[in-house]
């Protein structure tokens, strides 16, 4: 019995303008914003590769350990699927300095070769945006006149008069919509990985397909939701005039004004607050104790001069200075030392080993206090962005358009998440480094400082690499925002079909 | 006539559910507009107060050394936050508050490295992890909202009358059609502008009740230019939807095709026009503004090193020589990258112009005084600052007799300490002619497309068989 009401409604949906043109608008508009998209992934995939071989050049150029600690940068490689939905992949700093001075985090990374900042002020667009707006209007437009417009042609009387039982009418509709509505979605992203494939640069992995699927999978759910809303406006008005207005008002709601007006009212963030205050002043205190330790050690020792040369002297000249960085904002803070010779005079000679049992003491003390003031600026950190941005996201999600965004965003990893995995790996990444150092006992070595006798050979320092975590992970953290929106699905669906079982034809 | 058709369009518009709805939405964006610029403005003025007073007193503090203040220069100048910030936001946060004067950092024997002016990035979304969406400003109510629900006032107008049957029967009476038409226009946008008056009126009115916004007179001019021009805007999309609905067999394939298009000029043509059109020129990179800025300095450095040596005073000389050229040169190199940036980005924005909401959201910028134009002002204002600081600094100097006229060699220059009132400060100011010029083409292309649409609206409706 279904299958016959599932063909006849499929027929009247094929057959209307309204399908086509959902067809026609969503794939134009999906073909030229991949396109756009692709070609500023390849430009911004360049500034990567060169920013990569920049860095290692930097590296090298130095012979020591010491300088080299402030030159050890690892960048971040643009997301494939930020096409899909770009999230923070564009927006977060893709520069991170790799140092035992301090312990990175997402706030300390900088933009790398950002030529033009005024192009921040356009706004930016991605696929999943396209679908937000275009394909929920659609679901709306299949669905106003359902229920109500079957009524008032009297075609529904007609169909009651059979034996057919009320629910199987109602599945039939939202079946054979369903279908027709995948058609623009499925052809238009079929498309858009058509053109992700013929580009060169791009390659997707099999992983990467799994996670379109994820999203194609959150895209029905958003789509399914909207056609419903449509579906019990449909059974709750008497005219189809109505149903179609209100319809209107209720997407302009949901899609345009629910999530602007959430952060509107949301309450901006407070760096300069108490919270940020204590937090900074317990990292400073930590750094406190570290300089008094650094005092002492240097008020005991003999040898003239001030830290951390000792005013050696040499023919080719030295890089040298230290000092303490802070930044208010960011609760960042810590101590820096630099200090490189090529060759030295032979009245700097028997400062030598006075020097190097001085960085032996420093360098173990300052990772100790990096590690330290890391654990309290870890929890303030939490506390000041990420809570009130997952806090935002919780409201944003309560309106569908936000739980489809939160979803696909997860399955494409360009969420806060799949960002923290980088800067997760960039900090193992930095321990890999100190125990390289440990390991080659560097702090204590003449190498620290002076390459007149042998040059730091950079090929054996561990090498820094960064996957994106597997699939499982991309679909723990969608299954929230998707959990939530089959809900909704569900909930509605139940409630259309007691008013469409209750009411009157 | 015009007038009976246009109150029955009337009539028929207040009691529906539409203007029931359109009232609540606009109510309730201009009320949330209100309230959040009630929080937020005052604590911006305050930012700028407290910043201003701080690069004051930075700069009264080198006053006792005229070579202090002409090696480094003016400080930080700061942007004045526009009253009208609400009608707008205008991309401001991406949009750097301040200009910097700036000096290397070599230093060489008695020789410093002197001041350029530079513009230094706003980068906001470097640390910033909250989920991105739109502002609710006018500009947003106006340009999607209000846009959006001037096509459901309109798309069945005449789709709807003709499945009703009710357009054979008022054109049966001896009217001329483009009298039905325009009491049709008149109908819905009166009827369109009540809500949207109301809203408009109960946002200012929170403004006007608290004390912590001062709307000044100049101000209300301009949220009269604005409201004038969100009305003309509306116009056009009644236009629109009147143009459509004659064309539309039936009022749903009316409603789909205007929605289209108002997504298509509304939503995607803002969004995806700029980063097609900033990909056809390329401005100077960071890294190449390094590697030309690392060569002026080996240059002129080398051109110094050959002239000194022979006296003391030529040393002199070839110094202040040495040091304002580097200055110069670098600041001539800073500019030029910053017009390369501009003119990438006001090519976008004109190719952006082509989306009516585009034209809206620059004309409401350009009269509440934020957005790119805006900043362009400011950047001009910094710039006759300097110029003004920089002459300030020579006539100065000449006005001490026993200075030897060296700018750029603290020895060669007057020792007098420097009067600090005398000293030019640095205000940032908003001139409304300037903004007429801006906006005159946006004004100008905005009536076009309204002429355009009205005319193809008439002629559409002049063709209409019942």
């Amino acid at each position: 019995m279904l299958i016959p009401l599932i063909r006849r409604e499929l027929l009247d949906n094929l057959m209307t303008f309204r399908f086509s043109a959902a067809v026609f608008i969503t794939l134009l508009l999906v073909v030229t914003t991949t396109a756009v998209l692709i070609a500023d992934y390849e430009r911004r995939l360049e500034r990567y590769n060169t920013s990569i071989e920049t860095y290692r050049r930097g590296l090298r150029k130095w012979q020591t350990y010491s300088p080299g600690m402030g030159r050890l940068y690892v960048a971040r490689q643009p997301n494939p699927l930020s096409l899909f939905n770009a999230g923070l992949d564009k927006r977060i700093g893709n520069k991170i300095l790799v140092s035992p001075w301090f312990v990175p985090s997402l706030w300390d990374a900088e933009m790398d070769s950002l030529d033009n900042s005024f192009l921040n002020i356009f706004s930016s667009i991605d696929i999943v945006f396209i679908f937000e707006v275009v394909m929920s209007l659609f679901a709306l437009i299949f669905a106003y006149d359902a229920l109500v417009g079957e009524r008032e042609r009297g075609t529904l009387r007609l169909v009651l008069t059979h034996p057919v039982r009320r629910g199987y009418i109602l599945l039939a509709k939202y079946i054979s919509a369903m279908l027709c509505l995948m058609v623009p979605l499925l052809m238009s992203l079929l498309l858009a990985v058509i053109l992700l494939a013929t580009s060169t640069s791009i390659s997707l992995s099999t992983e990467d397909f799994i996670r379109i699927g994820g999203i194609i999978l959150s895209s029905l759910a958003y789509l399914s939701l909207f056609y419903l809303i449509g579906l019990l406006i449909s059974s709750v008005t008497r005219r189809t005039s109505t149903a179609l207005m209100l319809a209107m008002f209720v997407w302009g709601f949901l899609v345009l004004v629910y999530p602007n007006m959430i952060f509107a009212t949301n309450v901006p963030q407070d760096t300069a607050g108490a919270l940020a205050s204590s937090a900074f002043n317990q990292i400073k205190q930590i750094y406190e104790q570290f300089d008094s330790a650094r005092e002492n050690f240097l008020a005991n020792d003999t040898v003239p001069g001030e830290a951390p040369t000792f005013d050696m002297e040499s023919p080719s000249g030295w890089t040298s200075g230290d000092g303490f960085i802070e930044n208010q904002f960011t609760l960042l803070y810590y101590y820096w030392s630099v200090i490189s010779y090529q060759d030295f005079y032979d009245s700097a000679l028997p400062k030598v080993p006075y020097v190097q049992n001085y960085h032996g003491f420093l360098g173990p003390r300052m990772i100790d206090a990096a590690e330290q003031s890391w654990l309290v600026r870890k929890q303030a950190l939490e506390n000041i962005f990420v809570r009130p941005a997952v806090i935002g996201r919780m409201l944003l999600s309560l309106s569908p358009v936000g739980g489809y965004d939160a979803a696909t965003q997860a399955w494409a990893g360009t969420g806060l998440e799949g960002i923290q995995d980088f800067f997760d790996a960039a900090r193992q990444y930095r321990q890999a480094v100190i125990a390289y150092l440990y390991d080659k006992e560097a702090f204590a070595s003449r190498l620290w400082f002076a390459a007149d006798k042998s040059k730091v050979d950079w090929d054996t320092l561990p090498q820094f690499s960064f996957e994106r975590r597997d699939i499982s992970r991309n679909a723990n953290r969608a299954l929230p925002a998707l959990f939530f929106l089959l809900m909704i699905n569900l909930f509605l669906f139940i409630v259309i079909s007691l008013i469409f079982v209750k009411s009157e034809v | 006539m015009i007038w009976h058709i246009a109150k029955r369009e009337l009539y028929d518009n207040l009691n529906s559910l539409r203007f029931a709805l359109a009232t609540i939405l606009l109510l309730g964006l201009m009320l949330n507009n209100a309230i959040v610029h009630l929080r937020e403005h005052p604590v911006r003025v305050q930012k700028y107060l407290i910043s201003i007073t701080a690069a004051r007193n930075a700069l009264m503090a080198r006053a006792n050394s005229l070579y202090e203040l002409a090696q480094k220069g003016p400080g930080k100048l700061y942007k004045k936050p526009s009253s009208l910030h609400f009608c707008a936001e205008g991309g401001d946060t991406f949009l750097s508050r301040t200009v910097e004067a700036k000096h290397g950092f070599w230093e060489n024997g008695n020789l410093k490295s002197f001041w350029r002016m530079t513009y230094p990035a706003a980068m906001p979304n470097l640390t910033n992890i909250r989920p991105d969406v739109t502002k609710v400003d006018w500009a947003f109510i106006i340009g999607s909202v209000l846009s959006l629900i001037a096509l459901l006032f309109t798309f069945d107008s005449v789709a709807g009358e003709r499945e009703r049957g009710t357009l054979r029967l008022m054109l049966s009476n001896s009217i001329p059609r483009y009298t039905v038409l325009t009491g049709k226009f008149l109908g819905a946008l009166v009827s369109l502008s009540i809500p949207f008056g109301l809203a408009v009126l109960v946002n200012l009115l929170v403004f006007s009740m608290s004390s912590a916004i001062d709307i000044s007179i100049d101000a209300w001019g301009r949220l009269g230019i604005i409201f004038f021009v969100a009305i003309l805007y509306t116009c056009l999309f009644l236009a629109l939807g009147l143009l459509v609905s004659a064309r539309a067999q039936q009022s749903a394939v009316s409603l789909v095709i205007l929605l289209l298009t108002w997504g298509t000029f509304v939503v995607f043509m803002p969004n995806l026009l700029p980063s097609i059109a900033s990909g056809f020129s390329f401005p100077m990179s960071t890294d190449e503004l390094q590697v030309r800025d690392d060569d002026i300095n080996d240059k002129l450095w080398e051109e110094y090193f050959h002239q000194i040596g022979a006296s003391k005073l030529g040393d002199m000389q070839a110094g202040s020589k040495y040091v304002t050229k580097d200055a110069a040169a670098q600041q001539w190199l800073i500019e030029e990258r910053l017009n390369q940036q501009i003119n990438q980005v006001q090519g976008a924005r004109s190719i952006t112009r082509i989306s009516p909401a585009v034209i809206l959201q620059y004309l409401i910028e350009s009269f509440s005084g934020t957005g790119f134009e805006r900043h362009l002002q400011f950047l001009e204002n910094a710039r006759r600052y300097a110029r003004e600081y920089r002459k300030f600094v020579v006539d100065t100097d000449r006005g001490d007799s026993a200075s030897l006229h060296l700018i750029g060699v603290r020895g060669a220059m007057s020792q007098n300490p420097v009067l600090p009132e005398s000293i030019p400060i640095f205000e940032d100011t908003l001139s409304l002619t300037r903004d007429f010029n801006d906006a005159a083409i946006d004004f100008l292309l905005l009536m076009l497309f309204l002429m355009v649409l009205l005319f193809g609206a008439y002629l559409a409706f002049l063709r209409v068989e019942v």
